[in-house]
């Protein structure tokens, strides 16, 4: 209170330094104010994020390097025990494996599914073209708990309509996520299932987005629809198909657990886990706090070193368009 | 001179790349194609809404038929009775609108200061926010959740709203590109009508942006309606639950009952109030969608 007034008393007494400041502002600030309320406009977003994703990401680096008591309050230092403990965790191991046959089977699945897709509705049209456009991207807005309930009924080895279509068609009923040869590839369908239409309209809007003038050059040169897909349109939707990687390669550490936890909670026999479900199971289970700290560094250094990949991919795009 | 002018500009729009008459003639067979493409996606939808409406006896008789014998809506109120899927509901009803709302509380002001005002650390704060959209949930999940537990908030929806509104890096992003696209003479006609930055925000900034301001509560719902894990960490109770993970409760206990009509209508609700969204606005979420690029 004493230190406002005594700066009013100075703006008073200074005339001089008041236009000064005045002058400054003008030039700097659009607005008359001064930037303490643009600041205070800004500041929930900012302390909020730094609250709830800075603090905490500094904080899993520091909790993987330490063990926390809770109930003393104390942290032990612990080096790269925890890292060490976790690479030779043989869970550990599996998941990575689930995880790279999830991204295996996903990763070209995500990609060419939709673009074919995205091809063909290019060259419909009518009505008609928006109801399969729909059609095609409702799972997308779905959630995977609820995607893989829908999907645990279909999947039932016992009633459910799989096993009932299989055996109309003389085939042998499978025992789907019962399965532990099958389980992970049923969770695979299941994401897919829910995810492909997401790719279809951002491949669309890029397709669309291809200047005519290219292809026309192209046709008068000679070229067939296939050879103007492939060498006019897929170069130039390259940036987008590498993009919906990152996204798929997100999916498959990420967002995939909803679906894993639902079908088959990672069994049978652990064969359906990835890295973030060996994650969950490591804290909230056995309540290793340290090495899932570790593992979620782990999975960090994943998705960084794939947006690192994908700024390369941007630049290199903007020196060669 | 002139007939040069005129052309260039506004050239004819190139003719479209004629299909030969081979590929004109597989149109058909494509439509033929996506429409069976198009059913199959939509059929596990069809199915799930079929045994939502079949009654439990006839649920086990292994049948192919899509429409039930005898329909019924038992199933509904079996699927209340069994668990407190009313509470799930308006829990997910709830914290999905808090979500998408706060988020866009947090995010619109924060996204005109970032447009429009001038300061020191504006784009310091800017890329503090806005580099939060390369964070993947998972680094922030364990201290956020030690947090939960310390401040008490364990088991409450506001351990589960807080969390999400503060992830509105992209909120912030697309808000800013909204703001900037608006021309700059009606703030500045406003600042000199004497508008400071609040009023300009709200009298002049927000009433522009409206689409986009409804892509995003649109966008923040749904991801608030499709929340897993987060919720599953920190909401126990089976009243305090959203419908996601009430689901994978009622799974879990429901199946060993075979009761797959109750699960099927609750999972029907779950999908309900996406489906209407995405009846009434479906150019929007894609669009939305395409934008964020998000899941």
């Amino acid at each position: 209170m004493v230190s406002l007034s005594n700066h009013e008393g100075i703006a008073r007494a200074s005339v001089q330094t008041a236009s000064w400041f005045d002058r400054l502002t003008m030039k700097r600030f659009s607005s008359r104010r001064s930037p303490l309320i643009w600041w205070l406009m800004a500041a929930p977003a900012v302390l909020l994020c730094l609250g709830f994703v800075w603090l905490p990401m500094a904080a899993t680096f520091g909790l993987s390097v330490v063990d926390v008591n809770v109930l003393r309050g104390m942290a032990v230092w612990r080096g790269l025990a925890h890292y060490g403990d976790t690479l030779a965790n043989p869970d550990f191991h599996l998941a990575l494996k689930n995880t790279a046959i999830y991204l295996a089977v996903l990763l070209p699945l995500q990609i060419l599914v939709p673009l074919l897709l995205a091809y063909a509705l290019m060259h419909l049209a009518g009505r008609v073209v928006s109801l399969y456009r729909g059609a095609l991207f409702l799972p997308a807005v779905l959630s995977f708990p609820i995607a893989a309930v829908v999907w645990l009924w279909l999947f039932n080895p016992v009633v459910g309509v799989l096993n009932a279509v299989l055996t109309a068609l003389g085939g042998m009923p499978q025992r789907w996520l019962n399965d532990p040869d099958m389980a992970i590839y049923a969770v695979c369908a299941v994401s897919f299932w829910k995810c492909f239409g997401l790719n279809l309209p951002i491949f669309a809007a890029a397709l669309a987005n291809v200047p005519p003038e290219l292809r026309q050059a192209a046709a008068l040169d000679g070229a067939g629809p296939w050879r103007r897909a492939w060498h006019v349109e897929l170069p130039m939707i390259s940036p987008t198909l590498f993009f919906a990687g990152v996204t798929t390669l997100l999916l498959v550490l990420d967002e995939i657990v909803g679906a894993v936890d639902v079908l088959t909670e990672g069994g049978p026999f652990k064969t359906s886990t990835n890295l973030l479900y060996f994650l969950y199971e490591r804290a909230f289970r056995h309540f290793q706090f340290g090495e899932a700290a570790a593992v979620a560094t782990l999975i960090m250094g994943l998705v960084a070193a794939a947006t690192w990949l994908q700024f390369r991919m941007f630049e290199r795009r903007v020196h060669y368009a | 001179m002139s007939t040069t002018l005129d052309a260039l500009p506004q050239a004819a729009p190139l003719p479209r790349v004629r299909l030969k008459l081979r590929w004109r003639l597989r149109l058909p067979l494509l439509h033929v194609a996506l429409a069976v493409l198009s059913l199959l996606t939509v059929m596990p939808l069809l199915w799930m809404v079929r045994t939502a409406f079949t009654p439990h006896a006839e649920v086990f008789r292994s049948t192919l038929a899509l429409v039930p014998a005898n329909p019924t809506v038992a199933n509904f109120p079996a699927a209340f009775g069994l668990f407190p899927v009313g509470d799930w509901f308006l829990n997910s009803l709830g914290v999905a609108t808090a979500c998408a709302l706060g988020k866009l509380i947090v995010a619109a002001p924060a996204a005109f200061a970032f447009a429009r005002g001038r300061f020191a650390g504006r784009d310091a704060g800017f890329a503090l926010v806005v580099g939060t959209m390369t964070v993947p949930y998972v680094i922030t999940l364990i201290p956020t959740y030690m947090a939960v537990v310390q401040a008490g908030l364990y088991d409450t929806h506001l351990a589960v709203i807080i969390p999400t509104v503060a992830h509105c890096g992209f909120a912030c992003f697309f808000l800013r590109q909204a703001f900037r696209q608006l021309p700059g003479e009606i703030f500045e006609a406003a600042a000199i009508d004497g508008a400071g930055p609040w009023r300009q925000f709200l009298l002049v900034a927000l009433p522009n942006v409206r689409a986009a301001l409804a892509a995003l509560f649109v966008l923040g719902f749904l991801s608030a309606w499709n929340l897993y894990l987060w919720p599953l960490l920190v909401l126990e109770s089976p009243e305090h639950k959203t419908l996601a993970i009430g689901l994978k409760l009622f799974a879990t206990t429901g199946e060993q009952g075979g009761q797959w009509g109750p699960l099927m209508a609750t999972a029907m609700l779950g999908v309900a109030p996406v489906l209407i969204l995405f009846l009434l606005a479906q150019k929007q979420i894609v669009s939305a969608f395409v934008t964020s690029g998000i899941r």
